[in-house]
Parts: structure tokens; sequence; C-alpha cells
């Protein structure tokens, strides 16, 4: 993409910005990045399922939940009481497995009606949430036991830790964990995007058939996106319940999973920057509206109710609008739109100039009318 | 660039000869319309066989059914030993049968990404040994993706081979379907109107390459296709199909002198079968074109050598007066 810059040193450029943070801001804006990061690894996930297998999924919330409350009980008091980094590890293999008990129904169910028969899964995680008590802590929750990785916690209460001059507490030590977290969802789904299964996945998206005759099985492929999905989920989900130190059952309803899907609309289906964009904003817009709410226009304090609009909501509008505007203006998102931009600033190059254009109608043709 | 897969670093599979693949009876229904109607015919191994017929014979359903998208109701299709018929499709391809589509279905993105979608069933990768990128599948993407390059090549889409493929003429694209049916290095290779929409040049390609691969990887190819001229150059055998049922079969030569075929492709009126159905204006998949009592069927009826002749013109021109098939 790239062709000054090489791409080495983009990303180390990138890397060394994002390990600027934690000696520079505060923990607002660090649990501001930490939820951006742990949304970011869902949101590629959900956008593997959505915008690469074409499989909406109202269920992110569920596995996201499967992470969280399954690295807390692993790792906690009423639980096994595992070493946190294993129990981490479960956690995931355990949203991957809860993915996997659904995939019956994911690789055989297609396109939105997936998306009917996951929001089942929501109902019924929330539902399981609130009366299992002795797991899940019920209605309250549960706190969620700090991180600790080879002697190494993620916590504040170690004292000694003063990294260039900086005091490192429990947000600047999970931005990091945050960070490398991210890199590796961002490197494996980079690779499985590009690699044999990310195109049988894209092949069974704009065509079925299609991708059966090339030898793509269709059913397999699609469950195994599911639980691929599902898995980052569950990563996220802990790094989530990391990023909260509690975990409640409201947390993980529908409009989590509305907003997972917020994020990969936003950012550009079937991309893996795309999807971290997105994330970052859904994430970070409503905590920036929280905070600054007084000096807003027409939002209101949380908590006031003087018939004004709270900043949560006034969020949730504010990226209401910004789809349909997406999906008006800019049907493949932020990172369509970054592509154009970059595009039109470069000088043309001699591009391939195509014989004749082809016809819109033959552009996207779908499936075979066989 | 080397036709056959260069052994060693491409997985594919082996070139032996291509078993036969046998069509018998088969029959599909839809909803009150027969579309195939005991279909029988064998395509011999390394040879080139034509399916033609006007327009709603069931061609493209012939070819859904060799896919496996399509269960006959009854009937039966055999590669070599193996039954066809029952199986899914991906199974099916993974036996060495490719096709390519009458309407354009390319996925989004290059011209690469689309033939590697051909690859498929020739690599292992996985989910979890491509996304932590072992060693393995990268090795093996990195095989695969040049024999990719090498179709590109055979198939004159080198130059195009990182384009989008949106970007693409259309001929262009009709050869990236065509390519990425080569990916599965077949052993049968059905292709469903390969040069409709194309220009002369592009036809001419195209056909260079069917020959090509025909002769040097000496794969069978069933080919469906509008264009006379090129059926006949390129077939060593043609069945006919109207109205679900073969109505002839044989050589190019014999074919075009069939009655029959002259008489489905032109209409020749009081010349037909009696209790026959005739296909009247009110059959919808048939276009008044390609079937109306023309002038040109009038004179199809003279039975001189040169009267041959001109049948097989104006079959020819009566076939490609229809409009784009997608
Ligand atoms: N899925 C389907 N459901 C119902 N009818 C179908 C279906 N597929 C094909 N048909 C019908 O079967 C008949 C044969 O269609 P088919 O597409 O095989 O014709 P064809 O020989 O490929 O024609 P063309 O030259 O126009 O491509 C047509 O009458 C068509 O309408
Ligand atoms: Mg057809």
């Amino acid at each position: 993409m790239s062709e000054r810059i090489p791409k080495g040193a983009v990303v180390l450029l990138a890397a060394l910005l994002l390990c600027a943070p934690p000696f520079y801001l505060d923990a607002f804006w660090l649990r501001i990045g930490l939820f951006s990061m742990a949304a970011a690894i869902g949101a590629v996930g959900l956008g593997l399922l959505t915008g690469t297998a074409g499989q909406l999924s109202l269920g992110h919330a569920f596995f996201l939940a499967v992470g969280a409350y399954g690295y807390t009980w692993l790792a906690g008091e009423p639980g096994p009481g595992l070493p946190t980094g294993l129990a981490a590890l479960l956690a995931v293999l355990l949203a991957g497995a809860a993915g996997g008990l659904f995939s019956p129904v994911a690789g055989r169910v297609r396109g939105i009606y997936l998306g009917v028969a996951t929001l089942a899964l929501v109902f019924l995680g929330h539902h399981v949430l609130l009366t299992a008590d002795s797991v899940t802590g019920g209605f309250n929750g549960r706190s969620v036991p700090p991180l600790s990785i080879g002697g190494f916690s993620f916590t504040d209460d170690d004292p000694g830790l003063v990294l260039l001059g900086v005091p490192f507490g429990a947000e600047e030590r999970l931005w990091f964990l945050g960070l490398a977290l991210l890199a590796g969802t961002w490197w494996t789904a980079r690779g499985l995007l590009r690699g044999r299964p990310g195109r049988a996945l894209a092949a069974l998206r704009d065509s079925e058939t299609a991708a059966a005759v090339m030898g793509v099985d269709i059913a397999r492929h699609r469950s195994a996106a599911f639980v691929v999905s599902s898995m980052y989920a569950g990563l996220a989900g802990v790094l989530l319940a990391l990023a909260f130190r509690r975990v409640v059952p409201d947390y993980f309803g529908l409009a989590l999973s509305v907003d997972y899907l917020a994020m990969i609309v936003i950012g550009g289906l079937g991309s893996v920057a795309g999807a971290a964009a997105g994330a970052v904003f859904v994430t970070a817009l409503p905590l920036l509206m929280t905070r600054y709410a007084d000096q807003l226009p027409l939002v209101t304090a949380p908590g006031t109710t003087d018939g004004g609009v709270g900043p949560t909501e006034a969020a949730r509008y504010l990226y209401g609008a910004a789809i349909v505007l997406i999906l008006l203006y800019a049907p493949d998102g932020l990172r369509g739109l970054v592509r154009r931009v970059r595009t039109r600033l470069r000088p043309a190059p001699p591009a391939p100039a195509p014989a004749t254009r082809p016809s819109a109608s033959a552009l996207r043709t779908k499936e075979p009318t066989p | 660039m080397s036709l056959r897969p260069t052994t060693g670093t491409t997985p594919g599979r082996l070139p032996a000869a291509p078993p036969p693949l046998r069509v018998r009876d088969v029959t599909v229904r839809f909803a009150g319309l027969t579309a195939l109607d005991e279909v029988s015919f064998t395509v011999a191994p390394g040879s080139v066989h034509a399916l033609i017929g006007p327009n709603g014979a069931g061609k493209s359903t012939c070819f859904n059914v060799l896919s496996g998208l399509y269960r006959p109701s009854s009937g039966q299709v055999l590669l070599g030993d193996e039954t066809l018929t029952g199986r899914a499709p991906h199974r099916i391809a993974a036996l060495g049968v490719a096709r390519t589509f009458q309407n354009i279905v390319t996925t989004e993105g290059t011209v690469a990404d689309n033939l590697m979608v051909g690859r498929h069933v020739l690599s292992r990768a996985g989910f979890a040994s491509t996304a932590l990128r072992l060693p393995r599948a990268v090795r093996e993407q990195r095989a695969h993706l040049a024999r990719a390059r090498e179709i590109a090549e055979l198939t004159g889409l080198a130059a195009r081979f990182d384009t989008p493929v949106a970007l693409l003429s259309y001929g262009d694209r009709k050869r990236v379907e065509l390519a990425r049916a080569l990916c599965l290095e077949p052993r049968v290779l059905l292709l469903d109107e390969p040069v409709a929409g194309m220009n002369g040049a592009e036809r001419a390609r195209t056909a260079e390459v069917i020959d090509t691969v025909r002769a040097e990887l000496g794969l069978s190819v069933l080919l469906v296709e509008h264009d006379m001229g090129l059926v006949m150059r390129l077939a060593d055998e043609v069945t006919v199909l109207d109205f679900g049922r073969r109505i002839a079969h044989g050589t190019p030569d014999e074919v075009r002198r069939h009655p029959e075929v002259l008489r489905a492709y032109l209409g020749t009126p009081g010349e037909d079968a009696p209790g026959e159905d005739v296909p009247g204006e009110d059959t919808p998949a048939r276009d008044a074109g390609t079937r109306g009592t023309t002038a040109q069927g009038t004179t199809a009826q003279g039975t001189t050598a040169q009267g041959t002749t001109a049948q097989g013109t104006a079959l020819e021109e009566a076939t490609d007066s229809e409009g784009d098939p997608v």
C-alpha cells in the first residue's frame, strides 16, 4: 500500500506511538484506550464472521460474556481458582467451545437468519448470568481477580514499579497487555483473511454455489468462522473483565451485540483495520461524551433528570447517525474512506486501464441463476 | 511457464488420463416442468464434448446436476467408477470436476484471490495453522500462488494478476472464471458458455486456451456454447438437447445436418412429429427470435449440399443473435 515509506517503518512508528500513552495520559484516558482495545479484538472477530463470511450474528455479547465470566469463575474464589494466566487461556477456549456447540446452527443457517437465531443466545445468556448465582454472582455480578503472569501482576498494589518516572498502576500495565493481545489479534486475523480459510469464506459470502463447486465445504467453513469469531469475542471478554474489575450481567445485553455490529459497519466490513477503527469510535464516544457532558450543548450530565439527553444516549444517537451517513455515502466504511482519500492525494499511477468498464449490474453478480 | 504443475513444488493431482464421465438417464423436474428427460451421454477421456441446444433446453441444468448443485429425480452420473449423483458439490470438486458459470461468478478481490480459491481443494492449511502463520501453511500458500500465476499466464491474465476483478473487462472476467476452474487441476472441465459476450479476438483467445489445456493436460471438456463456429471447431462429439430431451448426438458434421437439430433451432412449421408438444409462444423460457418461423427456417428445408452449408450459417446466426446470456 505505502509506496515510498517501507512497511516496517510504519509498523514501528505505530508501535512507538501506541506505547507512549501510559507515560503521558492519566487513568481515565488509559481506560478509554483499554476498552477500545478490548472492543477492537471483539470487533475483529465479528468482522471475520459478518464481514468476511457474510454471516450476521447478534450473539456476540454472549461470547464476550462467556470469556469474561469464564475467566472470573476459573480464576476466582467460588470456582476452581486456577492460575490466572491459565484461566484466561481456558476462558478463550471456553468461548470457542460455546461457539462450537452452536455450530450445527451456525453452519447451516445463512446470513440474516443466523442473526435471528443468535438473538436467542443473548437472552439465554443474560438469563443464566442472572440466575446461576453460585457461578456468576447473580444480578450484582462478581469482582474479577487480577491477572498475574509469572509473578508479574496487573494491579496497583505492587508499588515498586516506576518506569521513566511514571508510577505503573493497573491501567498502565493493562495497557501493554491490551496492546499485546490486540497485536496478536491483528496478526492472526490478517493471516486468516489472506490465507486459504479467509479466501474460502469470502468466496462463500459472494456466492455459495461458486464456493461449493470450487470445493469449499460450506457448512464446515461457516461453523469454523463462528468458532473463531467466538474465540476473539472470548478474548475481548477477558480483557474487558480485567479492565472493568467487575463483571455484571446487564452489560452483556443485546445493546452490546448491536454496538459491535455498529463498529464493523462504521469501520468497513471485511477489514481488520476498519473493525479496530470502528471499535475505537463506538467505545470512546460515549465515554468522552460523559466526561465532557457539561461542556456539550443539549447534553445533560449523567444523573440529572431535567429531561435532557444523557451522554450515553447522545452518543448512541451520534453513532446511529454515523451509521446512516456511512451506509449512504461510504458503504465501505472508514477503511474505504481512507483509501479513497489516499488515492485522491496520490498522483494517479499508470493504472492498468480496463478496456471496457464493466456494467454495474455485472459488477456484482452474487448468485448464479443456474 | 509450464502447463503441467511443476512436480515437487506444487502439490497437485497426478496427471493421469481422466476417467470417462457418464451421464445415464438423468431426469430433472421442477414443479411441473421436466428440464431434463432421461438424458444420457458420455464424455470420452480427453475429448471435447459439446452440449448444445436452444435457450431453456436444459444445458445449464445438466451442468448443475454434474456439479452436484441439483439432485436429479432419477438417473446417475458416473466419473469412472465413482458415482457423482448424491455427492455434495465440494466432494465432486475434490474428485477433479471443475466448472464455470454461464453468468460470471467471481469473488471480491484480485485475480490472484480468485485463482487461489480455485486452489482450495488442493491445499490443506486450516484455520489454526493459517492464523498462526505456521511455516507449513506459508510454504503451501507460496507454492500455490506460484502455480496460480502460471495458470494466469496460460490464460492470458498474467498482466492482470493483481488487479481487482471488478476493474476487468467482461472478457477478462470471463477468463478469470476459466482460469479459476483450471486452478483445480481438474480431470473434467465443465464450461458453460465460456465465450458468450466476448468479441472476436477474445473468443479466439479463449478457444485457443481450451484447445491447449485439453491437449497438454489431457483433461476432458464438456462445453456448452451457442457459438456454433466454436463448437464445430473444438468439439469431438456433440450432444443436442431440446426441451430437456436428447434429440441428436454425433460428430459436429453429423449433428449439423441432423433434421431434428435444424428443426429445434430454426423451427419448421408442418414438419413436427405428431403428438409432440410443439413449443408455442407461451413457453416462457424460449425467446421468439430463435424459435420463430423465420425465412431462414423455411430455406433450411433444402437438402442440397449448398443448402446444408447455408443451414450451417443460418444456425450460427440464429443462435448468435440472442442477447447477452448474463
Ligand atoms: N431452479 C429452477 N427452478 C425452476 N425451473 C428451472 C430452474 N432451473 C432451470 N429451470 C428451467 O429449466 C429449463 C432449462 O433451463 P436451463 O437453464 O438448463 O437452460 P439452458 O439450456 O441452459 O438455456 P440457456 O441457453 O438459456 O442458458 C428452463 O425452462 C428453466 O426455466
Ligand atoms: Mg444455460
